[in-house]
């Protein structure tokens, strides 16, 4: 069963900003599916399409079975979203806070009471449920704001940079709670993310979006698998010296891709680790020796770069295929 | 969750914050308390004379509550703001409770702070000397219409939050409230007033308003001037919660 289905979902902010063009997605229930992309790539805007924030340009899209366009209080009844800036009002205290969520969910007095105590146990905020939030620090307000987006038990949550700003303890906890409660109660997730960690330990599925589409979807297992290769990254003191260094390498037995991003270059081969040696005196016969060399496994970061034509978290310029004489190899 | 009990809820949390910032109430207390005291002072001892009003202090004592709850009643549209802002709007958006009444609560709340003012206002005018000519059951009245205009007048404010989103141009609204009352006969009965401004103010609901209450204070039951007042209230109500409406759904519809 489906839990999110969106059909050519699309958002244009006048005729010049195309945040989110034509996408597709699918997302079955019981899954965590993350969303990866950089800042502006067009993550917030599908959810808040998807969480019924916004009106979509052109496209559909059901959440829970229900048409986010025909029946949105239905859609917001079912799913839980806590966005990226986190929307409190910090002249209540978490309890209070917690409460009136349940209760504006249609919880009754009591119930939403145990539920607000319930859940600011987990996220460890019971000491501080009685006062007021603007005496919280961020890690507490996000945990708090995560609490709200549960308080109704939702069957599809979506997390919109959840773990941004917060501490590795809270983040690990953050995680373990999502893992926990996608495992024992079956909730779907929707996790968007700029850490590239964050997706390959919580996803069963992710989708790369870039420039407000998707351009790569699988399990992080399967992504990681279309490398097919090792990977060589190698950083120059220049973007020249990087470009002297790509145009070698792309003659290089076995190099199956080179790519350039600023002054680094990535390069694709199989068995990486016996051709080190000749990596490096190939670049100084080049004239271009490397400042840095690490070998690796394909991660979801060389899955985004080759996706994407460039690193998730870093803002490096768009990498460029290095092409060889001849053509690109 | 229905539209009154979801009101309801929200009118209880903006009453809370309101008890969590006394100096907001104070500054929205002191305000019409200092005009009506200074103008007593000013113009009381003449008053008889110069137009023929025996008792300037229960003349003047709906002008302070009129001042008062639009006074409280801006504070609505900025609040609006502020959850605007913080994301707290978008937070009550996404339940699935009515969204009329995240603007509602917000109204309702104003509307009884501007009423328990307008209590505070008449038990010091009536310490000060003034007189009430409609006893108990009119100063009921004269509550329950300050409820009226306070909820009326805020949608003012909420508007120009939900369509803006700025604090700034949210509490411009409470400027609008100061060209009508000063041109209705806020200082001095209306006949005495130049012809330009006395047609100003025959066309103004404020002063529709401000005689209604007038009459319950000073003069006695007038059923005339009451519905007539009536009538204002529900002018203004009508405008302001139309665009109040329009630019809910402008916001929560983009």
């Amino acid at each position: 069963m489906l839990a999110i289905e969106a059909t050519g979902l699309t958002k244009h902010f006048g005729p010049e900003i195309r945040a989110v063009d034509g996408i597709d997605l699918r997302v079955e229930a019981g899954q965590i599916f993350g969303f990866l992309g950089q800042n502006g790539s067009g993550k917030t805007t599908t959810v808040r399409m998807l969480t019924t924030l916004l009106r979509p340009t052109a496209g559909t899209a059901r959440v829970a079975g229900v048409d986010v366009l025909a029946n949105p209080a239905e859609v917001r009844r079912r799913v839980g979203v806590a966005l990226q800036e986190v929307g409190l009002d910090e002249l209540q205290t978490g309890r209070e806070l917690l409460t009136l969520q349940g209760r504006l969910f249609g919880l009754p007095a009591k119930e939403a009471r145990e539920v607000a105590a319930r859940l600011l146990e987990v996220v460890t905020l019971t000491e501080a449920a009685d006062r007021p939030i603007r005496g919280y620090s961020g890690g507490m307000k996000r945990r708090l704001d995560l609490a709200c987006a549960l308080v109704h038990g939702p069957e599809i949550v979506f997390l919109d940079e959840p773990t941004t700003g917060l501490d590795p303890v809270t983040r690990d906890a953050v995680w373990q709670y999502v893992l926990e409660l996608n495992r024992e109660r079956g909730v779907t997730f929707f996790l968007t993310t700029q850490y590239l960690e964050e997706a390959d330990r919580l996803a069963d599925t992710v989708a790369i979006m870039d420039r407000g589409r998707i351009v790569a979807e699988g399990s992080p297992a399967e992504l990681k698998a279309t490398i097919g290769t090792d990977v060589v990254t190698l950083t120059f003191g220049s973007e020249a010296d990087a470009g002297r260094a790509a145009a070698a390498l792309n003659l290089f037995e076995g190099v199956q891709r080179v790519l350039t991003a600023g002054s680094e270059v990535a390069v694709y081969l199989p068995n990486g680790a016996a051709a080190v040696a000749a990596i490096v005196r190939l670049l100084d016969e080049a004239g271009a020796p490397a400042r840095t060399l690490v070998l690796k496994q394909p991660t979801l970061d060389d899955v985004f770069l080759r996706a994407t034509g460039h690193h998730l978290d870093d803002g490096s310029p768009r990498a460029a295929e290095a092409a060889a004489p001849g053509g690109t190899r | 969750m229905n539209v009154l009990a979801a009101t309801w809820l929200l009118t209880a949390r903006a009453l809370r914050e309101s008890v969590r910032q006394p100096a907001n109430e104070v500054a929205n207390a002191f305000i019409p308390l200092f005009f009506y005291v200074v103008t007593v002072g000013a113009i009381g001892s003449v008053a008889q004379n110069a137009f023929g009003v025996a008792d300037y202090k229960g003349f003047q004592l709906p002008v302070a509550i009129l001042q008062g709850a639009a006074g409280v009643a801006s504070g609505a549209g900025l609040a609006m703001t502020l959850d605007i802002q913080s994301g707290y709007f978008e937070k009550l958006a996404l339940t699935s409770t009515p969204r009329l009444a995240i603007v509602l609560g917000r109204m309702l709340a104003d509307a009884i702070k501007a009423v328990i003012l307008a209590g505070a206002i008449i038990v010091l005018a009536l310490l000060y000397g003034s007189e009430f000519k409609t006893g108990v059951p009119g100063m009921a009245v004269l509550m329950a219409a300050t409820f009226g205009f306070a909820l009326a007048y805020s949608g003012i404010g909420v508007a120009i939050a939900l369509k803006t989103g700025s604090p700034q141009a949210a509490q411009a609204g409470f400027i609008v409230f100061f060209p009508l009352l000063f041109l209705a006969p806020t200082f001095a009965p209306i006949e005495v007033f130049a012809a330009w401004l006395e047609a100003i103010a025959r066309a103004n609901p404020v002063t529709y308003i401000l005689l209604g209450m007038r009459s319950l204070v000073t003069e006695g039951w007038d059923a005339a001037a009451l519905a007539k007042g009536g009538v204002a209230v529900l002018a203004i109500g009508a405008v302001t919660l139309t665009l109040t409406l329009l630019a809910l759904r402008s916001r929560v519809r983009q």
